[in-house]
């Protein structure tokens, strides 16, 4: 068996000589052995596949020239498996004449080697007869279903999940124009078997590395219209492909989600939830199957929300007044936390479980509370409970323990953009939790501190690590507390400022999740987007008032 | 604070706030500095150093100041082409440098960043693309790049396009070394002398062209000399030196002016001192800003660094008579293009033939290239017996170089270092 990566690898020559070809769709657990043998800091696919080439016996790779990290994947296989064939295809970036005689005589050249190292020979009557049969074989374009909501994928290639996530939400594909998602264009000339082939190789919708993706923008734009909203794809640390995102979000008239993927098991989650966030923005009212819990005169439901940090709970009657809520520690375990909290909220309100209508959870465990009838993203929920609060919030900055968020709405309290950060610490609340016990303070008392700095510290390190570091550099250097505590504060007013612009920066603001008691960061963050934030009471409960709101709605239609 | 750092605070805070108006500001300051490198000796530093530093200043902020004088490039475009048509390169790259001079650099890539570009994407392309994003940076009327070793080229130039209509020369050098990949990147050059042609509206004169090649070998020779003659004296150089000495061997390549630098350097370093200190072969990027880098090797009698691959990354004579493929030649066997056995016994055969004592890799935030290959060279070091370090960080962005870390991992290298050489000593007493 051959491994091959590229759309652009010629993989019907080596199927007309007897090669079994399989297309490398690596999902890892960890990347222990790219990150020894590479660096960590390289495209996680290339780390990706070296990972699965590792773990599998395949005769061969085919690799092209595509970018940087996979040149190096080429040197690392090939040092690794000098006996096997790892072949380093070069492959044009310009698709005219020079390129297509070049690419012609660099797949003869491979041919040769590939004849010499397993001993099949190549025919090009064989080769054209599986051309043939090939492009007889190949499916015609199926008809547009109606009614159903369509999303596009472009952008890098798109692994799997993305689809299945798709599939599993009954939304239909309208397109992929990632190298994973096009059907294979085979040329059959027949005067000239190999050069029309080439020809058609490279005639593909280009990827970010030809020279001819300039135009790649219309085209995305154009498809753009056959579509509700495009999902765009790019691979950590591999960057071509963000340009091209910075451009689009410009000219395209859709929603458009940026989802980075990292080919790890563990980054389906993180996937899940920016899907289902974006599904819930193109579809205002969520699907919720119509199922009654139980209920009696006066209708209650729950909203549950389960974070990282804390599990929030909030019982609402049918005139939308929240009658009770709670706040408890989420723990080790997400169900457990949950439980806890439904027998706190319904003892404060004075009710039994029989009396709530609804349960509707959200939040990082959503899926995980056995009692929820449904389950909405918390930045829905978030948005919804915004509104709820005050409805001329168009932003929102919410930063829970694990992950930080900006959500823009529009006028109805619906969701029309978001970001988020979950993959690193920096700018959360356990950033912040670190530093605390790093200045051996309580976590409350963090913020009032920074108010009384007197002395501006800058906190340059982006990664919470180095951070962490610089704070105790320091301390060595005998800084006061507070000064720190307020350049701490300032360093995740930036992270947010930085997610709050890719939303659009529109007022009015509020700030929702636990940090939001801090006032050391609503002051920094206040600063940096020149507005003030507006703060509920319980900034903590803000999602689960929006899941309540979910259960409620649903249960008035 | 000096009036020089007064003018660098006001600057940084006018192109946030004023970006048309900061743009002239920062050209302005360029200028005070050519003067300043020219004027105001450095002690410490050896005099061909301050020359070149001197050259340099006068490149970035004679060019910028006339619109019309000079193209973008990448570090790889063929400068001897643009100088065909009297038209300097100003690789992004190190414009990006240029730019962190007023701080602006975090503020530059924090815009790209804001914009939807990769956190993960090279810092020098994230600045300069910031800088444009920010409506600091005013653009030249063309701009050449290649696609040789880094990822960002094509894509920042065509961004670049799009977003202020800088056209640009894009030359696809092909990965293998054989006759047609020569053929089809010579084509390219050609074709490229027809579009600069009609861009600056001056005839191609190919026997100037010749005559440039002509100076580029005599510069390379000269080159090799001082090389030789590092391995004898101290020349007291700084890391940012070695920056310099890549603008002058990739920017002004072939220009009468860096020849005859290259030359002075050989005649200068011969009435300095012997050096006795240890000899480091840097490769990849140096962050000329890190403060324990600086602190280590700038002028310093115990530690060089001796020669970097930026600027060794091509060795051969050119063949002048037929100048495109010659310039096509020496892309293509560009120590950064091609499988990365080829670059480690390259840089094997370069730390062997330096004597270096040691070799020290820097793994730029966001360059995959640089990165992925790094253990790859470290085991062929070791295959060597040429002790090797790894550091990460940024040759930029200031938030990406963590000193402890980095302090750390050198001075322990130093220490291994100076111990393998007592060890040495007591053998031979």
């Amino acid at each position: 068996m051959l491994g091959y990566i590229c759309k652009y690898a010629p993989i019907e020559i080596f199927e007309s000589m007897g090669a079994e070809m399989k297309r490398i769709e690596p999902e890892v657990a960890s990347f222990s052995q790219a990150d020894m043998k590479m660096h960590p800091n390289v495209c996680s696919f290339a780390k990706g596949v070296l990972e699965d080439v590792l773990s599998q016996d395949y005769e061969g790779v085919i690799l092209t020239t595509c970018c940087d990290s996979i040149r190096r994947l080429y040197d690392v296989l090939k040092a690794q498996f000098p006996d096997r064939f790892i072949y380093m295809l070069d492959t044009p970036r310009i698709t005219k004449d020079a390129g297509i005689q070049l690419y012609e005589k660099r797949i003869r050249e491979m041919i040769r080697a590939y004849e010499e190292f397993s001993g099949n020979t190549f025919d090009e009557a064989r080769f054209l007869r599986l051309l043939r049969e090939k492009k007889a074989q190949a499916e015609p374009a199926s008809a547009p279903g109606k009614g159903r909501l369509s999303v596009g994928i472009a952008g890098a290639r798109a692994n799997e999940n993305i689809r299945k996530i798709l599939d599993e939400h009954g939304v239909r594909v309208a397109f992929d124009l990632t190298c994973t998602g096009l059907d294979r264009k085979l040329l059959v000339e027949e005067d000239q078997v190999m050069t029309g082939y080439v020809r058609g190789l490279l005639s593909q919708f280009p990827c970010m590395r030809m020279e001819e993706a300039a135009g790649r923008d219309q085209l995305i734009a154009r498809y753009g219209d056959s579509a509700d909203g495009i999902i765009y794809h790019t691979v950590q640390f591999c960057d071509n492909y963000s340009y091209e995102y910075a451009w689009l979000k410009g000219v395209i008239s859709r929603p458009l989600l940026l989802l980075e993927t990292d080919y790890t098991k563990q980054s389906y989650g993180q996937i899940l939830t920016r899907i289902e966030a974006f599904l819930e923005s193109l579809r205002p009212e969520p699907e919720l199957t119509a199922k009654k819990t139980g209920g009696s005169d006066t209708m209650y439901v729950l909203g549950i929300d389960s974070g990282s940090t804390s599990t929030n709970a909030v019982i609402m009657d049918q005139d939308r007044n929240i009658k009770s809520f709670a706040v408890v520690r989420t723990g080790a375990k997400s169900g457990q936390s949950a439980r806890k909290i439904l027998e706190e909220v319904l003892k404060q309100a004075g009710l039994k479980r029989e009396d709530l209508s609804r349960i509707v959870s959200t939040g990082y465990g959503r899926v995980s509370i056995p009692f929820a009838d449904e389950n909405v993203t918390e930045i829905s929920c978030h948005g919804k409970g915004a509104h709820y609060f005050n409805p001329k919030v168009r932003t929102i900055l919410d930063i829970g323990g694990q992950d930080s968020k900006a959500i823009h709405l529009n006028e109805h309290g619906e969701v029309t953009d978001f970001v988020m950060n979950d993959k690193c610490a920096a700018g959360t609340g356990r950033f912040l939790e670190m530093i605390a016990r790093t200045l051996e303070m309580e976590i409350g008392d963090l913020g009032p501190a920074a108010l009384q700095s007197t002395e501006d510290i800058e906190i340059t390190s982006m990664c919470s690590v180095f951070a962490e570091s610089e704070v105790i550099s320091l301390i060595a250097q005998n800084k006061e507390k507070a000064d720190i505590a307020n350049g701490v504060c300032h360093s995740i007013a930036t992270k947010s400022y930085s997610l709050l612009k890719r939303v659009g920066l529109e007022p009015e603001f509020m700030m929702t999740g636990g940090v939001a008691k801090n006032p050391g960061v609503v002051r920094a963050v206040e600063e940096k987007i020149g507005a003030r934030l507006y703060i509920c009471p319980e900034p903590e409960i803000v999602g689960a008032v929006g899941a309540a709101l979910y259960a409620l709605e649903q249960v008035n239609r | 604070m000096s009036i020089a750092d007064r003018y660098i605070n006001y600057v940084n805070q006018e192109v946030k706030t004023e970006p048309d108006k900061g743009w002239n500001r920062m050209i302005l300051g360029y200028q005070a500095n050519k003067w300043r490198s020219r004027l105001l000796p450095r002690p410490g530093l050896s005099r061909g150093y301050q020359k070149l530093e001197a050259m340099m200043m006068s490149l970035v902020a004679d060019s910028l100041s006339h619109e019309d004088s000079y193209v973008w490039g990448n570090i790889f475009a063929p400068c001897e082409i643009m100088e065909c048509f009297g038209v300097r390169t100003l690789s992004i790259e190190c414009l990006s440098c240029y730019f962190s001079g007023y701080h602006l650099e975090d503020y530059f890539i924090d815009c790209a960043q804001n914009s939807g570009i990769a956190p993960t994407l090279c810092s020098y392309h994230k600045t300069f693309v910031g800088a444009v994003e920010s409506g600091a940076l005013s653009g030249p009327r063309y701009a050449v790049t290649t696609s040789l070793s880094c990822d960002g080229n094509l894509n920042t130039f065509r961004y670049l396009e799009k977003k202020i209509g800088v056209p640009f020369t894009f030359l696809d050098v092909p990965y293998r070394d054989d006759p047609e990949s020569v053929s089809y990147l010579a084509d390219q050059l050609r074709e490229m002398t027809g579009t600069l042609e009609k861009v600056f509206g001056r005839p191609f004169d190919e026997e100037k062209l010749r005559r440039i090649i002509k100076v580029e070998n005599e510069t390379r020779r000269a080159l090799f000399e001082f090389y030789e003659l590092e391995k004898k004296h101290f020349y007291p150089g700084e890391i940012i030196s070695q920056l310099y000495l890549m603008m002058g061997t990739h920017l002004l390549m072939g220009t009468e002016e860096f020849r005859d630098l290259v030359r002075f350097l050989v005649e200068d370093i011969k009435t300095y001192p012997e050096f006795t200190g240890k000899r480091i072969l840097w490769v990849h990027l140096l962050p000329f800003y890190q403060e324990t880098l600086r602190e280590y090797f700038n002028e310093n009698p115990k530690y060089q660094v001796i020669a970097s691959d930026i600027v060794l990354d091509f060795a051969d004579e050119l063949d002048e008579t037929d100048p495109f493929r010659a310039l096509a030649l020496k892309i293509i066997r560009n120590i950064y293009n091609g499988s990365y056995a080829i670059k480690a016994d390259a840089l094997g055969l370069v730390a062997q033939e330096m004597d270096a004592d040691a070799v020290i890799h820097f793994c730029h935030w966001g360059c995959k290239q640089a990165s992925g290959g790094s253990i790859l060279l470290k085991e062929k070091m070791k295959e060597l017996g040429i002790p090797m370090l790894i550091l990460d960080g940024d040759g930029i962005d200031k938030r990406n170089s963590h000193d402890g870390q980095i302090k750390t991992r050198l001075e322990a290298f130093l220490e291994i270092l100076e111990t393998e050489s007592r060890h040495r000593q007591e053998e031979t007493c």
